[in-house]
């Protein structure tokens, strides 16, 4: 008989492991340089316009463990000990260059108030008087000299200050994270590999960040980042300063999800938490230990869809949080805001897509995915669509206006990381988006409203075409009424009867059968990298990827491709 | 209420035991350490009798960590184990827990303790010796205390350890597999401890006597095993209803299959067949083939227990089966024999489910076999898995296509290679979150613990097997509500320390009304019922409840006075006296559990009835709206089409007269469903294909003619003597397949089991039944399955790894419906 070798023992210790690494990647023991390469054959990602031309990429360098902080390596793969959360890189993009600002759609300017409007105690404070109108406020601290033990150390590339004098004002800055490195990088200089600076936390990452689009100046860019601690850091690139702002966990403890500058404000900036809470800071504002405001009515309170803590009319405005709600027990997975900043998408673990009017602090409708949980979420320019991306490996469409599932768009063969509109590449009725996964696939698709009301576009040649007579999936409005009491979140058996009254204004949507929605195939589909992709962009002139293991891939537009529609309609 | 009654064995229930040996961990005040599982286990309440609230660790007798980890997540698979359990009736209680008296064994907590004492001593008796022996790190860190091998240590020295012994007889079945399973289980379900070891000795006694594979002290693939033991289970429990069958009635065989159902069933709480492995984890594959010679496509159903998927670096599960769908070319080499146009032709092929299993579980196909390496390398592809799934390949027809499922068990296999590694399974279980089952040791871990084994982390460890279980968008959101709850419960109780413990206690009871929902709602179901005209053939089921309903007030009463009544007594009481007392409350307690556990089925059962209905109201509307269109195009015909004209008002009707008139007019779909129902009864076959002549007689008998001799040959005329029931195969066979398992693995792809081939002979006893039921939609879908689907099973169009396989062993043929739609591995 074939003699086995004898079994190694049961809980085996793979050695490229050895150094601990949070993606399950080898970390290296150095701290070593971003690098870049240039494909040669490329990997052409090919739609009706032309071809996409990948014209780079950017590996960026893993930075090594902090020494204070040695891996713990933990030989047995059954620890129970939970892991860090960690992300891969995700990259925030800022450009003074007014002709690479993406087209609007909305007719006329944005008119919706302000976050708190309304509330005496969050009015700003009469206006200094200013110097200079333009001269922005920075944070305290200088973060090179810091002597905090969140923060390692800031590496500064020795040439630094020489490219950004001499740099091309309208280039394109990049943020980008990496384990627990902060990297700034200007992505349209000859040597783009080399950061600009480079900040190394102690322990926490850096799982999301956001540039304040407002307040951006040649000489400051607002940026908020939420790390894996739940901490918040307020810095300020070009003066090197920062703030920290939920120190310690001191208002939430859990780490944060996603991070966005609240639309047209200068101080407000919303950010999600692992534990279900989405909690508004001002960047300005000093912490305060956290009690919430509305204790009365705990019991029934953590039933309701959404939960005010506190609320941004509370007149004890003094400190942080200005609000401070709690949308389930569940993961934040991430959020947008609506183009005409009046509306807010949040997407959670649990599977639910919740459109909120976040001015009123109130949630409008819930929608479930498919199956699993939800993971991002965008609108398309114009307000009208927003895409979802998720665990049933599928990216959906829903009609905002219309309250509604659109399309199921199939084509992913794992969790869809991230989704994002080419605002170049859509006018008022056709629409273009694109879409990342942990299959490591970039996907391209189109719609538009007439096509996706055919009903299920391509059906499976199938013996019975039953299903291809039914109509595009037209929103039985009287049925919801009736059928969502089993699936409203309230599902509780003693208050299923109210449900069938209307004192409910929140509209849960039960999720449509497969057969009654439209299908809507990629137009394109490719393999970009070995490891799974995370972040997608749309600029004027390319398409940008980025991946768990730091790769950054860049894509040049074919000519002419940008559709060259009248911006101000 | 009955909780502060039994508030006396708040732990681990050992306080409950009426022996008096064990010495409380929990009591003792000088050993604090409560272990993790036992702070989960806080607030059990009283020792349920349904088994859910135990939690034991396996013996690893040397790498039997594959046998330990399927039958963990079996036991935790709710209607599984409670089919074993009551099948073909349940123990008493009083006689598990005189057996159980023997068997389980308390031992001393601080043996550890003491053992480590004595091995410090030797230790500093003579520590070079040592030395020598160890490796280098040894001597500067004795032992990990966190380290799995310690741990488990300990829960051998401390833990109760629960033996296990044949009690088949009691069943009134000789020994087998499934009654050592079931002395597991009623084990299991009889302690009063919560906690302890189980060692299932007896259990792989009888596996290795009947499978020779398993003798070795090697390692085995848990997924195998699950599917063998699944198997087993079918063919002890068939064989042992058809041996009761002879010996208790010479039964006149036009009556035998009317009865049959019933005389198994006669213990009112048995399942009443045998089929109810095939009611959880069965399901049906359609292959659809296109000749692309003559574009006849032909149909062929398979029964499946679980699916095999094949892996791709970076994917999903939900993509993996996606691809499992996907379709493929039969050509070259692994051309179709098309009945058609005759001989070989190249063909198109896909998989759709065609019925969703109700328990679905899925192997990972980690282990792949390499040409140049000659043997199996495991696969390290990361792989992610939601907690919960929709299938996308069902067939048009499938019922319920869209059925949620939820995932809760996991089997990880841990190790570089297929021939060596350890398995160990972690579960959700009913109320007490996730655990780690690592042989002797059970620790609670997170719900997101569950994601570290999609592939992708350090440490060789893979999820293997999934078990996913339907469930309902409604369950689902409980759950997540009561998450919340326990959440903003867990962050109150660490903003108010001193608080804290009472916050707990009461975050506990708010899970216990939830378990109690179902009776809350069980009151409108039965109101709901009748309308549907599936209840009916389930009446034997809901009958017991009658019986019971001379304890007329809702279940938790009856077991309070006699409860308050042993404070008074306990003092005086004999403990004989009080072991009645307790048996008492017990079998009270029992008798509402029962109850409460029919509501639940009844309400399960309206639930799924409530679902079908959706599902049928949809596909009226559907039919509804075809009929609009078709009237829309023949407004000049509308006087001849009265049903259509029928649809119009309808629209405007409120929907509950809809649902009627539904249900009046959609009889194609009920008489669908009726059948359907009757192939969940052990007299009709599973399998449609085997039906599909005696419906559709006039079909060109070329098929037919061959399909009789080349399927049964051998068993038809033992058969005919026992027509109705199935003739159980003999265990030997099964050896032969899996014999080849190391190297076949890749080629097996549905691990089916067999569409019991006698069966389908019984089945032409019932064609009248058949015929009397409206079966248009019956018809219609044997219509397409019937000219080639009865071809032999050994045809060419199965893949080509099986074919060969297929081939030379005749009798495993039908047994093991074992057959790859994928090119196999090697190519």
């Amino acid at each position: 008989m074939f003699v086995l070798p004898p079994p190694p023992p049961r809980y085996t210790i793979p050695v490229a492991y050895a150094a601990g690494a949070a993606n399950g990647m080898a970390v290296p023991v150095v701290e070593t340089n971003n690098t870049i390469s240039h494909p040669e054959s490329g990997c052409p990602l090919q739609v009706g316009e032309g071809t996409y031309i990948l014209k780079d990429d950017l590996l960026l360098a893993t930075p090594p463990p902090h020494p204070s902080e040695a891996p713990i390596v933990n030989p047995n793969p059954l620890a129970t000990v939970p892991n860090p959360p960690t992300s891969g890189v995700k990259l925030s993009l800022v450009t003074l260059d007014p002709r690479k600002k993406p087209p609007q759609f909305l007719k006329g300017p944005v008119l919706a108030p302000q976050f708190g409007d309304g509330n005496p105690a969050l009015a700003p404070p009469t206006a200094p008087p200013a110097k200079d109108a333009l001269k922005r406020r920075k944070p305290k601290n200088n973060i090179i000299k810091s002597s905090s033990s969140f923060v390692s150390r800031v590496i500064t590339h020795e040439t630094s200050a020489k490219r950004l004098s001499d740099r091309d004002p309208n280039g394109v800055f990049a943020f980008a994270n990496i384990n627990r490195a902060f990297q700034w990088l200007d992505i349209t200089s000859a040597s783009k590999e080399d950061h600009l600076t480079k900040v190394l936390f102690t322990k926490s990452h850096m799982l999301c960040h956001d540039i304040n689009e407002l307040t951006k100046t040649a000489s400051h860019l607002d940026i908020v980042m939420g790390s894996s601690a739940g901490d918040i850091i307020w810095y300020e690139p070009m003066s090197q300063k920062y703030a920290r702002i939920n120190k310690n966990g001191v208002i939430n403890n859990s780490p944060v999800t996603h991070i966005k500058w609240l639309p047209g404000s200068e101080n407000l900036f919303m950010a999600s938490h692992a534990n279900g809470a989405l909690v508004v800071y001002d960047k300005e504002k000093e912490d305060a230990l956290f009690t919430p405001e509305n204790t009365g009515i705990t019991e029934e309170s953590s039933q309701l869809p959404l939960d005010i803590l506190k609320s941004v009319n509370s007149r004890n405005q003094k400190t942080n949080p200005v609000s401070f709600w709690k949308l389930a027990g569940q993961k934040i997975s991430s959020f947008s805001f609506s183009p005409d900043q009046r509306h807010l998408a949040v997407v959670l673990e649990d599977g639910s897509l919740r459109l909120m009017d976040y001015l009123k602090e109130e949630v409008l409708d819930i929608f479930r995915s498919y199956y699993g949980g939800l993971i991002c979420v965008c609108w398309s320019p114009d307000g009208k669509y927003i895409v979802t991306g998720g665990q049933d490996d599928l990216v959906t469409i829903w009609s905002f206006p219309e309250r509604r599932i659109v399309a199921r768009c199939q084509g992913h063969n794992s969790w869809v990381s991230s989704v994002a509109f080419d605002p170049w590449r859509c006018d008022q009725k056709t629409y273009r988006f694109g879409s990342v996964g942990d299959d490591c696939r970039l996907l391209l698709w189109d719609f538009s409203v007439g096509m996706l009301h055919r009903p299920r576009a391509h059906h499976q040649n199938s013996a019975r075409h039953r299903s291809s007579l039914v109509p595009p999936a037209a929103p039985p409005a009287p049925r919801h009424r009736a059928d969502s009491g089993a699936n409203r979140m309230r599902s509780d058996s003693e208050k299923t009867e109210n449900f069938y009254g209307d004192i409910e204004p929140v509209a849960s949507h039960p999720i449509e059968p497969r057969s009654r929605t439209a299908l809507l195939p990629p137009i394109m589909s490719k393999i970009v990298g070995e490891d799974p992709i995370c972040w997608l962009g749309f600029q004027n002139d390319s398409i940008m990827t980025s991946s768990l293991e730091g790769h950054i891939r860049t894509w040049d537009r074919p000519s002419d491709s940008v559709l060259n529609h009248d911006r101000r309609r | 209420m009955k909780k502060g009654l039994f508030h006396r064995g708040p732990r681990n229930g050992a306080t409950n035991t009426p022996s008096p040996a064990p010495p409380n961990p929990k009591k003792d005040p000088q050993t604090p350490q409560i272990s993790p599982l036992e702070k989960r286990l806080q607030d059990m309440g009283p020792i349920r009798v349904d088994g859910s609230d135990k939690f034991f660790g396996m013996e690893n007798y040397g790498n039997t960590c594959y046998c330990n980890s399927i039958l963990q997540c079996l036991y935790y698979s709710v209607p599984f184990r409670e089919a074993v359990i009551n099948y073909p009736q349940r123990t008493p209680v009083e006689s598990l827990e005189a057996a159980l008296a023997q068997n389980l064994r308390y031992q001393n907590p601080n043996a550890h303790l003491e053992a480590e004492a004595q091995a410090a001593k030797q230790k500093a008796a003579n520590p070079p010796a040592r030395q020598n022996g160890a490796t280098p790190n040894q001597p500067q860190k004795p032992e990990d205390k966190d380290s799995p091998e310690y741990k488990k240590k300990v829960a051998l020295q401390t833990l109760p350890i629960l033996e296990t012994k044949n009690n088949s007889n009691s069943y009134g079945m000789s020994e087998s597999l499934f009654t050592s399973l079931k002395d597991i289980f009623e084990s299991l379900v009889g302690s009063q401890s919560r906690i302890g070891i189980i060692r299932p000795q007896q259990f792989l006694d009888v596996l290795r006597r009947e499978h020779e594979m398993f003798r070795t002290a090697m390692h085995q693939d848990a997924h195998e095993f699950l599917n063998l033991l699944l198997n087993e289970v079918v063919s002890n429990v068939e064989a042992e209803a058809t041996k009761q069958n002879f010996t208790e009635k010479a039964l006149p065989p036009s009556e035998s299959a009317d009865s049959l159902g019933l005389t198994t069933s006669t213990g009112s709480k048995s399942p009443n067949t045998t089929r109810w492995v095939h009611e959880l984890f069965e399901g049906i594959l359609t292959s659809e083939t296109k000749c692309l010679t003559c574009e006849k496509v032909s149909q062929r159903d398979e029964v499946f227990l679980d699916l095999s998927v094949d892996l791709e670096q970076h994917s999903s599960v939900t993509s993996c089966l996606r691809k499992f769908s996907a379709e493929e070319m039969l050509c070259e080499r692994n051309k179709f024999h098309c009945d058609n146009c005759g001989g070989l032709q190249e063909a198109e092929k896909r998989m759709k489910i065609k019925r969703l299993p109700r328990v679905l579980a899925l192997h990972l196909k980690r282990f792949k076999y390499t040409e140049d390496l000659q043997r199996l390398q495991k696969l390290f592809h990361r792989v992610v898995y939601p907690y919960h799934l929709r299938l996308f390949n069902t067939t048009d027809d499938a019922e319920d296509p869209d059925r949620l499922y939820e995932l809760y068990a996991v089997v990880v296999h841990i190790g570089g290679g297929p021939y060596h590694g350890h398995y160990v399974a972690i579960i959700k279980t009913e109320d007490r979150g996730w655990l780690l089952f690592d042989d002797e040791l059970v620790e609670p871990v997170d719900k997101s613990y569950v994601r570290n084994f999609f592939g992708d982390r350090p440490g060789l460890a893979c999820a293997y097997v999934l078990f996913y279980q339907e469930t309902t968008l409604e369950a689902v959101l409980r759950e997540q509500a009561q998450e919340d709850q326990a959440a903003s419960a867990a962050a109150s109780e660490s903003a108010a320390q001193p608080n804290g413990n009472l916050f707990h206690v009461q975050s506990v009871p708010a899970d216990d009304p939830n378990r109690l929902v179902p009776i809350h709602k069980t009151t409108t179901a039965p109101g709901q019922m009748p309308v549907h005209p599936e209840i009916p053939e389930h009446e034997p089921v809901t009958l017991p409840p009658l019986q019971t309903s001379e304890v007329p007030p809702p279940p938790p009463i009856p077991s309070e006075p006699a409860h308050a009544l042993s404070p008074k007594k306990s003092d005086v009481q004999s403990r004989k006296e009080k072991a009645r007392e307790e048996k008492e409350q017990r079998a009270a307690q029992k008798v509402a559990e029962k109850a409460a556990k029919e509501e639940r089925e009844n309400n399960d059962r309206a639930e799924r009835a409530r679902r079908k209905e959706a599902e049928q109201q949809r596909q009226a509307q559907i039919k509804q709206e075809a009929a609009d269109l078709e009237r829309a195009l023949k407004a000049s015909k509308e006087a001849s089409k009265p049903d259509a004209a029928d649809v119009g008002p309808e629209n405007g009707s409120p929907r509950e007269s809809s649902r009627f008139n539904i249900f009046r007019r959609s009889s194609r779909s009920i008489s669908h469903r009726l059948s359907k129902d009757k192939e969940k009864d052990p007299r009709m076959s599973t399998s449609t294909t085997d039906g599909a002549p005696t419906p559709v007689p006039e079909l060109p008998g070329r098929e037919e003619v061959s399909v009789p001799p080349a399927v049964p040959a051998k068993d038809t005329p033992r058969l005919s003597s026992s027509l109705p029931t199935s003739t159980p195969f003999p265990p030997i066979q099964e050896n032969n397949h899996f014999n080849h398992n190391h190297t076949s693995t890749d080629s097996v792809n549905v691990n089916g089991f067999p569409k019991v081939t006698p069966k389908s002979n019984g089945n032409h006893d019932y064609l009248p039944l058949l015929s009397t039921s409206p079966k248009a939609n019956h018809t219609s879908h044997m219509g397409i399955s019937s000219p080639i689907s009865i071809k032999s099973p050994g045809g060419h169009h199965h893949g080509n790894g099986s074919s060969d396989k297929v081939g030379n062993g005749t009798g495993t043929t039908n047994r093991w419906r074992s057959f790859s739609f994928k090119k196999s591995a090697a190519s």
